[in-house]
């Protein structure tokens, strides 16, 4: 079976309307698209980043607010001066967008513009046979964020045709991490789990954690793998990106991945591209399951460094921590949220629960909405400082 | 938990209390005169008016009822135009012609007179009629405002803003070149606020500006009353009537203009409402909208209880910081979407009622801050391009139901609005649908309650209560409307709702004329012309811009320095927000501010 087709979709900056995308991404979903949505109100920018990152076959924009010729033209340019110019741009925007509109766009290189009328299926099945097709020989990469989205990609789709490539594609040495051995830094990268049931804020603690690590240290670079579950027999939404702020950044390098069909929160194909972002340099990796069930244990084989599992004051009652088998093996727990009612019972119940441990966990409460939150400060101290006495 | 939950018991006791009225009146002797007797006063009361053809008609007509319980039912539970729950109307008379003065004297009984509540004689009511623009430059969009209300008593100027200023972004800002006057007005600093009204007696009573802008409101409206000091001195701020939309619930719910996290907006939002309603009595400073959830694709019955229930929500914020509702309560304002699903006959009516309950039973709200003062705009999202001249039919069925609601004021959608900024000729036709309505046709002009109080009414009537009541519960289940917000369950239901809507329409369960019936196939886009901001227009909006921030660099600091000392203080930052609207362009301010309370994080 073909790899499933990857697309980024997302809004134009000042643009709020988002109802035409919702809508378009659970129906290209629904045919076996994975999307990765990066939400409303972004600069061209973030797109073409994510777009490299992401290794997308193309990026589809829905523009309401106008301005749509200059805002689609700069894409398709940008993501060609950035040597990636096989990623294709195609869009709509209702009425907004007229037909001399489209045939100017188009004269500019967006492939396809659609116009109010167009039907959900039509537009699902325009990028069936406009992007489904197996990609060729690739591109020389430009840079090195290019190089390593093409080796993931390539990870990621070996695992989809049943050849399990191990470690062919992570084993040689990539641009990146040459770059840091010529100039003679050994480099440490630390990699850190992140798990926890689904609606725990794992995705807003580990971008405000990120706010912090870009702002410790200038020069650091993080690599974030995010997970989203795809729908049984269809694609899968990969939304992650669209509800962040702090990691539309260029020292961020960040790649959702869709379970494909495995269950326990990763995919077939994590593991090999962990490795490979362990190796290329960055200082940290950060990675994140699926929203987790109780029995989840999704971090083997020493997969990260550090294990963080992430809960929500509303775990029910006492007696399901005791089904919580990640309390007994996380180096941290994180009650997020702890501006709610229960928080206060939940972090003595749980700091309960892991004094039966007898192992040196800790616990962290923090309210991660919250900006310059306390509790997350604690816990980018526990995770730095950990990090440093790594061997 | 919220007050919402407390809401629903309130109506479900309203809705008991009526009905034990009704029994009261059948068995109750003495309690079954006294509701006759009024009644009777009632009807022998109301005066007559005559149609051009010499009919007489009534300015207010009632039910044909002769029998207590009933009656009790109609005034317990629907209440005359202008009396609680208030059902039929916020006021007693409000589309209707002023009275001639022969008229009054033969019916010595004057009637309480529409929105400025004086009595007949006096100032006739205001026109209800709104004009929306906002394109281009602030030079623009005034030469807009002066054609459009050229020929009208009374300047109801409604503004829509560009994507940058929506954003709290100045025009000179990275990535938003091209977006620059692009659907709306540019406005970057109180100099521009300036040219968007000039010529305009913005003090006058016959002026009022409504502002279409919520993330960066509160700036927004400190640059509208530096702009009005600048030009008219001091004392003119106590006169200024408007509306400044303000709404944060429906942005994080639909609509995605919010650019400080929930928290922050809302204790601006406060701040602003607290202030406006002590100082600037006229002015409405928050209008809690439902239009773009609708148009975000929710169900008529989800966007009135959103709307509702996000309305509950302000209240029982300020009540919580020491607000006195009967002082910020009159001056909350509604905005509800208008369309052609049959909710849509009576769901204003409902909302209205709902409100009144709310405010008097829940929060102790006297009569005039139990009055859920509607404006309603026609549905966007129905109309679409494909032979769009059909829109002219859809806008004005939906005029209809508008005003059939009782709406305070209206804004009617120009037929081109599907694929451009409205065009003069398409927005002239607009506003003439309503004048056809209100004055040319007899509809609504001579007789209140014209058309209210079918069967069919009524029965939409209970079904959008009871659905409305179904929501709220759902909302209190979640912790009430922050923590549905938290939750997304606005978001994820709006989505739904929308996504099905789509679907109905590809599978024609939801027909749409020229799209999937009656399509022809040979039709072409209109030629149009479009509203477009020229790269050299654009560019003179940077200069202008750049030009000020030099020429304010000094004072700017001073000012945004004030204004983060009394934010991170946590006092009431309206003040100092009026200084530095004086000096510092939009961007300056909420970069500053962004600084100390940080981004909006968005949801999807």
């Amino acid at each position: 079976m073909a790899a499933p087709i990857r697309v980024l979709t997302a809004v134009p900056i000042c643009d709020g309307h988002d109802s035409a995308i919702n809508t378009i991404n659970l129906e290209f979903i629904r045919h076996g698209i994975e999307v990765v949505y990066l939400g409303f109100h972004r600069y061209v920018g973030d797109i073409v980043r994510a777009a490299i990152q992401e290794d997308v076959a193309a990026v589809g924009i829905s523009s309401y607010n106008g301005g749509h010729i200059e805002f689609f033209a700069e894409v398709v340019k940008q993501l060609k001066r950035k040597g990636a110019g096989d990623i294709k741009v195609f869009g709509g925007g209702g009425g907004t967008i007229t037909h001399d509109d489209a045939r100017e766009m188009k004269q500019k290189g967006v492939d396809q513009i659609f116009f109010a009328g167009t039907s959900l299926a039509e537009m699902a099945k325009f990028v069936h046979d406009r992007y489904g097709k197996p990609r060729g020989k690739r591109v020389k990469p430009k840079s090195a964020d290019q190089e390593l989205a093409h080796r993931l990609t390539a990870i990621e789709d070996g695992f989809q045709d049943g050849k399990r490539r191990t470690s062919n594609a992570e084993r040689s040495t990539s641009k990146s991490e040459k770059r840091h051995q010529t100039s003679n830094i050994k480099h440490q990268t630390s990699v850190i789990g992140f798990t926890g049931p689904g609606g725990a804020g794992k995705t807003t603690l580990i971008d405000e954690l990120v706010l912090r690590f870009l702002n410790h240290n200038s020069r650091s670079r993080i690599a974030i793998l995010s997970h989203d579950p795809s729908v049984i027999g269809e694609g899968a939404l990969l939304g992650d990106r669209a509800t962040m702020i702090n990691s539309q950044d260029d020292r961020v390098f960040m790649r959702s991945m869709a379970t494909r069909g495995q269950a326990g929160g990763l995919s077939p194909a994590t593991e090999s591209c962990l490795n490979l972002l362990a190796h290329s340099g960055f200082d940290y990796v950060i990675i994140e399951t699926v929203g987790t069930g109780q029995e989840a244990l999704p971090f083997r084989n020493q997969l990260v460094d550090q294990t963080i599992l992430v809960m929500n004051p509303d775990y029910g009652a006492r007696l399901q921590l005791q089904k919580i088998v990640m309390l007994d093996v996380a180096d941290i727990v994180v009650v997020n949220k702890t501006d709610l009612e229960r928080a206060k019972a939940a972090l003595s119940e749980i700091e309960h629960r892991l004094t039966q441990n007898k192992r040196k966990q800790q616990i962290v409460a923090t309210v991660a909405k919250r900006h310059r939150d306390r509790g997350v400060d604690e816990l980018f101290e526990l995770i730095t400082s950990k990090t440093g006495g790594k061997s | 938990m919220s007050k919402l939950g407390a809401v629903v018991e309130a109506v479900e006791k309203r809705e008991k209390f009526v009905l034990e009225q009704v029994q009261r009146a059948r068995t109750d002797q003495q309690f079954a005169q006294q509701v006759m007797d009024r009644w009777n006063k009632i009807k022998s009361e109301i005066p007559v008016s005559k149609t051009p053809t010499g009919l007489p008609l009534p300015r207010l007509a009632l039910p044909e009822l002769d029998e207590a319980g009933e009656i009790a039912r109609y005034l317990f539970g629907d209440g005359l135009p202008g009396e609680f729950p208030f059902l039929n109307g916020a006021y007693r008379e409000m589309y209707l012609e002023p009275l001639r003065q022969a008229e009054v004297q033969d019916k010595k009984s004057g009637s309480p007179n529409g929105s400025n509540g004086k009595k007949n004689g006096a100032r006739p009511p205001e026109e209800p009629t709104r004009l929306f623009s906002g394109l281009m430059l602030a030079e623009d969009t005034n030469k807009r405002f002066h054609f459009l209300s050229a020929h009208q008593r009374s300047k109801r100027l409604s503004t829509a803003f560009d994507g940058p200023t929506l954003y709290g972004i100045d025009s000179d800002a990275d990535g938003v070149f091209g977006k620059i006057g692009e659907g709306g007005v540019a406005v970057d600093t109180v100099e521009d606020m300036v040219r968007l009204y000039d010529g305009f007696e913005i003090g006058s009573p016959d002026f009022s500006a409504s502002m279409t802008i919520s993330g960066p409101a509160p700036i927004i409206m400190a640059m509208y009353i530096a702009a009005a000091k600048r030009r008219f001195g001091p004392g003119v701020v106590a006169n200024l009537r408007g509306t400044i939309q303000a709404d944060i619930f429906k942005e994080v719910q639909a609509q995605n203009e919010t650019i400080f996290p929930i928290e922050a907006s809302l204790r601006f939002l406060l701040d602003m409402i607290e202030w406006t309603s002590q100082n600037m009595p006229r002015w409405y400073p928050v209008s809690i909208s439902g239009y773009h959830i609708g148009e975000a694709g929710s169900t008529p019955v989800q966007q009135a209880a959103y709307t509702l229930s996000n309305g509950f929500a302000y209240v029982e914020m300020l009540m919580a910081r020491g607000a006195d509702v009967n002082v910020f309560g009159p001056r909350l304002s509604f905005f509800l979407d208008c369309g052609l699903d049959a909710e849509y006959i009576a769901l204003s009516r409902v909302s209205r009622k709902i409100w009144a309950i709310g405010m008097r039973e829940v929060f102790g709200a006297d009569r005039r801050a139990q009055m859920f003062k509607l404006h309603t705009q026609t549905s966007g999202r129905s109309l679409i391009a494909a032979e769009f001249k059909n829109n002219l039919t859809r806008t004005a069925a939906e005029l209809m139901l508008a005003y059939m609601n009782g709406t305070n004021s209206c804004h009617s959608n120009s037929a081109d609005e599907p694929f451009t900024t409205p065009s003069e000729e398409w927005i002239r036709l607009a506003a003439h649908g309503q004048a056809i309505l209100l004055e040319e046709s007899g509809i609504f002009k001579h007789t209140m309650n014209m058309l209210t109080g079918s069967p069919g009414m009524k029965a939409v009537e209970r079904a959008v209560e009871t659905a409305i009541l179904d929501e709220f519960r759902e909302i209190e289940s979640l912790g009430g409307v922050m923590g549905a917000v938290e939750n997304r369950y606005q978001r994820s239901q709006i989505q739904n709702a929308a996504h099905r809507y789509e679907q109905q329409i590809y599978d024609g369960t939801r027909p749409i004329v020229g799209l999937n019936r009656y399509r022809n196939a040979a039709e072409e886009m209109p030629e149009i012309e479009l509203a477009r901001t020229s790269r050299a227009k654009q560019k003179l909006q940077v200069d202008r811009l750049m030009k000020f921030k030099k020429k304010n660099a000094g004072k700017a600091k001073g000012a945004l320095d004030k204004l983060v000392k009394v934010v991170e203080r946590g006092e009431n930052c309206f003040p100092a927000l009026l200084e530095a609207a004086e000096v510092c362009s939009l961007g300056q301010i909420t970069g500053r501010l962004q600084e100390v309370v940080g981004h909006f994080r968005p949801m999807v």
